[in-house]
């Protein structure tokens, strides 16, 4: 399946959404709810009008950026786990550049643009720096890169949730959060009247995705990069250094997560919060990059198919009596039946065990 | 086993092979890599199924179709790269698989203690660790893990894969002596190796594999590392020597005191010096293992030197990473095509711009023109007959030697000033062979300075403009490869460098190769 076509790819993908669709309502009904109201409110949550449909292209826009944040470091195979964290740095980093650097600037669209893109900016280096540091502890140290990407999340959140308490918190502010950015740095309306959807978003994550598929595709470093991937005896014989290429692959992984991480905190927030509380795209990423087998364009497929997932999840928790957790539950079933097959045949690939190259 | 034969593909692998194994005896199977020692045992211990011949066990005619069969036989391997699992006990690896039960639980106690009478009965060292984790020990230690392993499955027959390739010289020592000691308690074993004293110090009976051929038994008394040496190397296809002028060309590549570490630390070159003009090719024969391949991976930047330098058109490049060499123009034809020549899941296409990362016009500005690598892939397969003539097949689809072609064709299109060819034929069909070493002398008399490492001899007489010998870690001597017969160059494999004057040295004029 990994080298499965396109076509295939989308049928069994369809096919895995169906079936897990068609086991989670069952539970549903073996629940007592009603299923049927279930499968339309589902439906009307994910594509259900105007405001249904920006929100799941926010979901979208953050699942395609995430996902392509793992999908380069995979593809190079590094397994970085890390992407929540480096999205969550890109993040503060936008809103405190932002913010500090608002009164240096003109007020208004001139002002307001040119923060967004200094803020960009600035959240991208962020997350290719926290991106790098465990890269460098690969390369230099010859540390897990799983084993220290997982447990750089848990300090980026950690730090990142005791400086909006603290240092970082706004004046007056009851919740711990950072102050709000001004009113006017913001990506405008179009099309979609939405608070925290702007088609600028879902452009920018789109931008994203073909630039890495053009340096995947065409680049040296790209080719340095999936070769290291393929068969690193074979990189290392053409010239490419191990050490080199899996810090600038972490860097270039983690500065996709801190893009993600400014439109995040741009688009959807305007203020920073305590990061435990802000929904797990980093994770989520990585079923939809495996969905994707890791590929750049696949992504944007699987990014609106696991953004559809979760608005609908969010519209039924809010306008049904169905729990929570059910739904979680019936997501996740999706998630297990589209992505999982697709990491097991990748691990099994990578340790020699078995499955298809 | 009489008559086992095993092809892979249309690469025999196994040609005809008999061997025999005595009981109580050690018979040493000796053979380059790629001569089929590994994939005879394999075939033995049910691995992987024989195209034709039998294989019988104390006189019973014997199939096996997986090592379980085998193990029921009573024949254990234990393999180059161990088979334990790191984060579990010695014990634990021990009965892994056959655990002794009582009422449906594991019985440990009944396990420890024949796991002790084992250990005890041949005085190893393994039963204070029985409850260590095997990532705790040292490699000599898991060893001994492993056969206690196999002896614990009620092992007769042993078969040891390369046994000494991952030890240090005290626990090669110990091992020997282990080994010694299970034959005088009637086991039986096959020892794999291509290293000649080891085979002369402990075993019984050996047998030399070639090309797949056995090329004959001997008995250790009756034999000497000489005649071992030219069974191991020794012709096989008479090559006719192409007439040549000599190279008087500038040295374009030197090194001096050269000192190189392989992975375990351990010192494989020792102070070697060499140097290559322009339209000259250097052979470097010697038995595998004797510092060849540390030395190519310095000379080509792969490898960092713990000593000495190397320096090219007269300018030091020892510091220089492999990306820069290539630039420079030092292009290399690896010892391994699977692993490093190619990418085995990318195509032709993909695989024409492996090595060429910084070559214009394949990359510019850091861009992929993927139209002209397409077009140089295609170009490489037409000029150095690669089939199928398919640039979008996948490099593992290809035979040994059109993938070998490949890259022979890929590395001389790179236009370089030196070519470092590294067992440019091994495991290549013959018609193959021939048109890689009439590109090599070609290259020579364009007036490139090539370096072949080779342990065929006539491979190395034919191409060769001189013959520097390698032996643990140093060149031995530099030969005239006209002048010097092939048992003058089994003695100097082996070691034995006795023939000071006899052999007409060369005069070499800049600096050239001393011992």
């Amino acid at each position: 399946m990994l080298r499965a076509s396109v076509f295939e790819r989308l049928a069994i993908a369809t096919a895995s959404t169906a079936l897990a669709l068609i086991i989670g309502v069952s539970i549903v009904a073996a629940a007592g709810y009603d299923p049927v109201q279930f499968i339309t409110s589902m439906i009307e949550g994910a594509l259900g009008g105007q405001s249904a449909i920006a929100r799941t292209l926010r979901f979208s826009t953050l699942f395609i950026l995430t996902g392509v944040a793992v999908a380069v470091a995979f593809r190079a195979g590094v397994f970085n786990i890390g992407v929540q964290g480096q999205f969550v740095v890109g993040g503060i980093t936008t809103i405190m550049s932002i913010i500090w650097m608002a009164p240096l600037l003109p007020e208004g669209v001139v002002g307001g643009v040119a923060l967004i893109i200094i803020g960009s900016l600035a959240g991208t280096l962020a997350g290719g720096a926290y991106g790098a540091l465990p890269g460098a502890l690969k390369a230099y140290a010859d540390a897990n890169v799983i084993i220290t990407t997982i447990m750089l999340n848990f300090i980026a959140t950690g730090v990142v949730g005791w400086l909006v308490q603290n240092p970082l918190r706004g004046e007056g502010n009851a919740a711990p959060n950072t102050e709000r950015i001004p009113e006017y740095v913001s990506f405008p309306n179009i099309l979609f009247d939405s608070p925290s959807f702007s088609v600028i978003g879902l452009g920018i994550a789109l931008a994203t995705v073909v630039v890495i598929y053009v340096v995947m595709e065409r680049s040296r470093f790209g080719y340095d990069m999936v070769t290291s991937g393929h068969q690193e005896s074979a990189a290392t014989y053409s010239g490419v250094s191990a050490k080199q290429t899996v810090v600038s692959t972490m860097a270039l992984s983690g500065m996709v997560a801190g893009i993600a991480g400014a439109v995040f905190a741009i688009m959807i927030q305007g203020y920073y919060t305590d990061p435990s509380g802000i929904g797990t795209y980093g994770f989520d990423a990585i079923a939809v990059s495996l969905l994707a087998a890791n590929n750049p364009l696949g992504i944007i497929p699987a990014g609106l198919l696991f953004g559809g997932l979760e608005s609908a999840g969010s519209h039924i928790g809010i306008y049904t009596d169905v729990p929570v957790q059910l739904i979680d539950g019936v997501i996740g079933l999706v998630i297990l039946f589209v992505a999982v097959p697709e990491l097991f045949r990748m691990a099994a690939v990578r340790t020699g065990l078995g499955g298809d190259r | 086993m009489e008559g086992i034969t095993k092809r892979f593909g249309d690469v025999v692998a196994n040609d005809n092979v008999d061997f025999s194994l005595e009981e109580g005896s050690i018979h040493a199977l000796l053979g380059e890599n790629g001569s089929g020692k590994t994939t005879l045992m394999s075939v033995l211990y049910g691995l992987y199924e024989k195209n034709a011949g039998t294989i019988s066990v104390n006189g019973e005619t014997r199939t096996f179709d997986s090592p379980r069969d085998a193990m029921d036989a009573g024949i254990g391997m234990i393999h180059q790269h161990f088979q334990l699992v790191d984060t579990m006990t010695v014990l634990q690896n021990i009965i892994l698989g056959h655990e002794p039960t009582s009422s449906g639980l594991v019985d440990k106690d009944s396990a420890r203690a024949d796991i002790e009478e084992i250990c005890s009965h041949y005085d190893f060292n393994v039963d204070q660790h029985l409850d260590t984790k095997v990532q705790d020990l040292d490699l000599g230690s898991r060893q001994r893990v492993e056969i206690v392993k196999s002896l614990y499955r009620g092992a007769d027959i042993l078969i040891l894969d390369e046994p000494t390739a991952v030890l240090t010289p005290q626990e090669i020592e110990d091992l020997l002596d282990v080994m010694e000691e299970l034959a005088d308690a009637g086991h039986s074993l096959i020892f794999i190796t291509h290293k000649l004293g080891e085979a002369l110090q402990t075993a019984d009976e050996i047998t030399v594999l070639r090309d797949g051929e056995a090329i004959g038994t001997v008995d250790t008394a009756e034999t000497s590392e000489e005649e071992l040496a030219r069974m191991m190397v020794g012709r096989e296809i008479q090559f006719d020597r192409p007439s040549r002028d000599p190279s008087t060309g500038a040295s374009v590549l030197e090194a001096s005191g050269l000192r190189v570490r392989d992975d375990r630390d351990l010192e494989q070159v020792s102070g070697v010096d060499l140097s290559v003009q322009e339209g000259e090719i250097l052979g470097i024969a010697g038995v595998q293992g004797n510092g060849q391949t540390e030395l190519v991976e310095a000379l080509t930047g792969l490898r960092d030197v713990d000593s000495g330098s190397v320096q090219f058109h007269g300018k030091d490049i020892t510091e220089t990473n492999r990306r820069q060499r290539i630039k420079d123009g030092i292009a290399y034809i690896p010892e391994d095509r699977t692993t490093e020549g190619l990418v085995q899941d990318y195509t032709l296409v993909r695989n024409a711009l492996l090595g060429n990362q910084t070559v214009e016009p394949f990359v510019e500005n850091g861009m992929i023109d993927w139209d002209s690598v397409d077009e140089h892939a295609g170009d490489i397969i037409e000029e150095y007959d690669v089939q199928p003539p398919d640039k979008s097949t996948e490099a593992k689809s290809l035979s040994g030697g059109n993938q070998q072609k490949f890259i022979v064709g890929r590395e001389i299109e790179h236009n370089p000033d030196v070519m470092i060819a590294s067992h440019p034929t091994r495991g290549v069909d013959i018609g193959s062979i021939e048109f890689i070493h009439d590109r090599l002398l070609e290259l020579r008399e364009s007036g490139m300075g090539i370096v072949v490492v080779s342990s065929k001899l006539d491979e190395i007489q034919k191409l060769s403009d001189r013959i520097a010998v390698m032996y643990e870690g140093e060149f031995i001597d530099t030969v005239d490869p006209v002048e010097t017969t092939e048992e003058e160059l089994g003695m100097l494999m082996a070691g034995h460098n006795t023939t000071e004057g006899d052999i007409p040295r060369e005069n070499t004029p800049s600096g050239g190769v001393q011992s």
